[in-house]
């Protein structure tokens, strides 16, 4: 049986694998964060998952990107994750969305979604994702990385957002550093954020900002707290 | 004191927490520089888990956690 080994894990069980088949998750970006995310996910029958990109494949993706193969150059990502995706648990429901998200379109996108996962590789996208999410109360995982390090976070109207921590002001300079094994290791931590979501569970990282140091091999979690002035949440009452 | 707490790049060559003494340090700015980090190589500030700006003030027994960009996929 497919999912017996998770079905042993207690907060899971028969009826929490119910909830996984009848779940809806968005996943925004198709780069290296979302190959975990979108592995795991399928892997652990989450009935729904979308999955929203305009980008093609590219050699340089093939670092950390393992949906991807040689062959998949210059396709559209989303087209090639449906195909390994679906060949991987035929269970699920995989609607692929080629196109790029702006102000206009995030809402309907993410409309029927439990949980959003943000994978995207840019913090204009982010931001748009974060009010959307806060606009419709769905609950969104964060996560970015840079070199050997990342984080994590998850995100709900109660506690606080990108904005809260003034993540707008950040400036990347792409290409950002990335090493495909640390990717792995955030994005299977976002994987792991939404099935606790998805659950129930408690302890999910609302307000807390774990940081991954792939150098010295430590977790480490910044308590942060909800900013009053935070237009974002103004935004929503 | 006031606890330092440095993520991510930030890291590499500096210590990930210090202690300094609060009477030398008015503002996060001046505690920026203290590490030579410039104004703009930090994308988050955190007073006590609150976003703050550069030349909010600091006093003793704040922790202070300091960002650069993150956030590549």
């Amino acid at each position: 049986m497919r999912y017996e080994r998770q079905i042993l894990i207690k907060q899971v069980s028969e009826a929490g694998q119910k909830i996984l088949a009848n779940s809806n998750v968005c996943v925004i970006g198709s780069g290296g964060l979302a190959s975990p995310v979108l592995t795991y996910l399928a892997c652990a029958g989450v009935g729904t998952l979308s999955l929203i990109d305009y980008d093609t494949v590219t050699d340089s993706n093939l670092n950390r990107q393992f949906l991807y193969q040689e062959k998949d150059i210059g396709k559209p990502k989303v087209q090639i994750a449906n195909e390994v995706l679906s060949a991987f648990n035929p269970e699920i429901i995989f609607h692929p969305i080629y196109q790029k998200i702006d102000k206009t379109n995030i809402t309907e996108m993410i409309k029927d979604a439990d949980v959003v996962i943000d994978c995207v590789d840019n913090v204009e996208t982010r931001m748009i994702v974060n009010r959307a999410c806060l606009q419709q109360n769905i609950p969104l995982v964060e996560g970015g990385v840079n070199g050997f390090y990342g984080f994590v976070f998850a995100i709900k109207q109660e506690y606080p957002c990108l904005e809260c921590i003034g993540y707008g002001n950040t400036k990347l300079k792409p290409p950002t550093a990335a090493l495909g094994a640390v990717v792995g290791v955030i994005g299977s931590l976002q994987a792991v954020e939404c099935i606790k979501i998805l659950l129930g569970l408690e302890g999910v990282l609302y307000g807390k900002l774990l940081n991954y140091d792939g150098l010295i091999g430590s977790f480490e979690t910044v308590e942060i707290q909800k900013n009053d002035m935070c237009e974002a949440h103004l935004f929503v009452n | 004191m006031i606890e330092v707490r440095l993520f991510a790049t930030f890291r590499e060559g500096r210590d990930k927490i210090s202690y300094l003494e609060p009477q030398g340090y008015h503002t996060a700015a001046e505690i920026i520089h203290y590490f030579r980090i410039a104004d703009d190589e930090v994308a988050i500030c955190l007073i006590n888990g609150r976003h703050s700006k550069l030349d909010s003030s600091v006093k003793d027994g704040d922790v202070i956690a300091l960002f650069p960009p993150v956030g590549g996929g």
